[in-house]
């Protein structure tokens, strides 16, 4: 794998995750939907070496309140708080097989998500509790399938004059 | 001195701030913006700056949804024919309520004379197309194609063809949001058509239904009682119907007694609604007067014969 960043994939694949994340379902999918951008940025930082991305996470958790319409701030200190955990616990996660690490990933997302939730309730947005939990199953699902397709996605984009 | 030479010879990160320290000073700036953003407008103009950047990112997640609705636009031409017989005699039925209801109007024109008051029966409406709606399953909010240049304002009633729907909350320049009955923020001043009791309804925010807490344990309601809008908030014209008792609930001992009720707007099915304009709230620029009236507006009145 190759050790310089592609930067212009990173910024595309949270582009398609805000546009995932945001796009219109029928209401008993939008309860299963998962947590597309702390999936994806989870995802960059086990796969690239450099300790980067806590900026990243910052800026993309802005756009999602921007386009969520939540209090400004609140999927940044989301993120953030999910990224920074990741960082720390990536040489750890890295011993495990794709399942194992799926599964001890979804205690990331669960701390995502009652950090979401406990905002949700200090900024007075009374949210509907269980409606708020189904997404980390989902995302804990989600990540053995997205891993190899994203890894596959980068080694082909790694031989592009695109990689940067 | 030499130690103190040393210690500014030495930088004081060595290689930029550690990832804790940077970790500490993003969220410190995310918990910032949530604290200014709750009690403030201060942020509302990078919110609005971002709203603008982010124009292709809403626009690239309508675009399922648009391509949906395209695809729905193609029918087969029996359809068509069936749907325009189906409407030519609802056409009839409403044309023929429609007579009633302008005597009846005229009548009603008359005796509030009468009593010289000066309420008025016809209200300034706006046809508005609903963009986007569910993001997010529990923020029931929808986007709306008209904004402040249509005259769109903050806290304006929004009603379709069976009842009341919501309110805008937020005013963007060509697209407004506004928040559904059933969102667990929204409360609504109602009155039950039977009684002329008045209360209030709040969403639940499970998407489907409303609950009336704190009626008095021997208010006369039923299952099937209406619901209709109140005027009391001064923010929802007067007479539209929210919805439809379906079940009390009275625990023996407790002071108030609780009901639920289904919402008469179809909330997640239609693709246009209406903007209402109060009375109470002053229209700055006279609407145009709807004398000439020939455009299929569902809420405004017939002229008087």
């Amino acid at each position: 794998m190759s050790d310089r960043v592609p930067r212009l994939f990173i910024a595309a694949s949270l582009l398609v995750a805000l546009v995932l994340q945001l796009f219109e379902l029928p209401y008993a999918l939008a309860v299963l939907r998962p947590l597309w951008v702390p999936l994806v940025l989870v995802y960059w930082v086990m796969a690239i070496p450099q300790p980067t991305g806590l900026l990243t996470a910052w800026i993309a958790g802005l756009l999602l309140d921007v386009l969520l319409g939540s209090v400004l701030g609140q999927h940044a200190l989301g993120l953030t708080v999910l990224v920074f955990m990741a960082l720390g616990l990536r040489g750890w996660l890295a011993l495990f097989p794709i399942w194992q690490e799926a599964a001890l990933l979804t205690a990331l997302w669960l701390v995502y998500a009652f950090l979401m939730f406990w905002i949700d309730g200090a900024t007075g947005h009374r949210a509907d509790p269980w409606l708020q939990w189904t997404p980390v199953l989902t995302t804990g699902l989600c990540w053995p399938v997205l891993v190899p397709i994203m890894n596959s996605m980068r080694r082909r984009t790694a031989h592009d004059p695109l990689h940067l | 001195m030499s130690t103190l030479s040393a210690s500014t010879r030495r930088p004081l990160f060595p290689r930029g701030p550690g990832l804790g320290l940077k970790a500490l000073i993003l969220c410190l700036l995310a918990l910032g913006a949530i604290l200014t953003d709750q009690r403030s407008e201060t942020l509302t103009p990078v919110r609005d700056a971002l709203t603008w950047a982010l124009q292709p990112v809403m626009w690239a997640a309508a675009l399922p949804s648009a391509l949906a609705r395209t695809a729905d636009r193609m029918q087969t031409r029996e359809s068509l024919l069936e749907e325009n017989h189906v409407l030519r005699e609802n056409q009839l039925l409403l044309q023929a309520r429609l007579q009633k209801s302008a005597a009846l109007e005229t009548e009603n024109r008359q005796l509030r004379e009468l009593l010289s008051s000066s309420a008025k029966l016809e209200e300034r409406v706006l046809i508005a197309e609903i963009i986007s709606a569910a993001q997010d399953p529990y923020r029931q909010q929808i986007v709306l194609n008209k904004g402040a240049r249509d005259g769109v304002y903050k806290g304006q009633a929004l009603v379709d063809a069976q009842g009341v729907m919501g309110q805008v909350i937020r005013v963007n320049p060509a697209t407004s949001i506004a928040l559904l009955l059933t969102d667990p923020n929204h409360a609504i001043p109602v009155e039950i058509n039977r009684t002329g009791l008045q209360t209030f309804a709040l969403g639940r925010g499970d998407g489907q239904n409303l609950s009336l807490p704190y009626l008095p344990g021997n208010a006369d309601v039923q299952v099937g009682d209406v619901l209709v809008s109140s005027a009391l908030g001064g923010r929802f014209p007067a007479g539209y119907a929210v919805g439809k008792i379906q079940e009390l609930k009275h625990e023996p001992g407790e002071h108030f007694m609780e009901a639920l009720a289904e919402p008469a707007a179809r909330l997640n099915q239609g693709r246009q609604a209406l903007l209402v304009w109060s009375e109470s709230f002053p229209i700055v620029e006279p609407p145009i007067e709807p004398e000439t009236e020939s455009a299929p507006e569902p809420a405004a009145a017939a002229p008087p014969p």
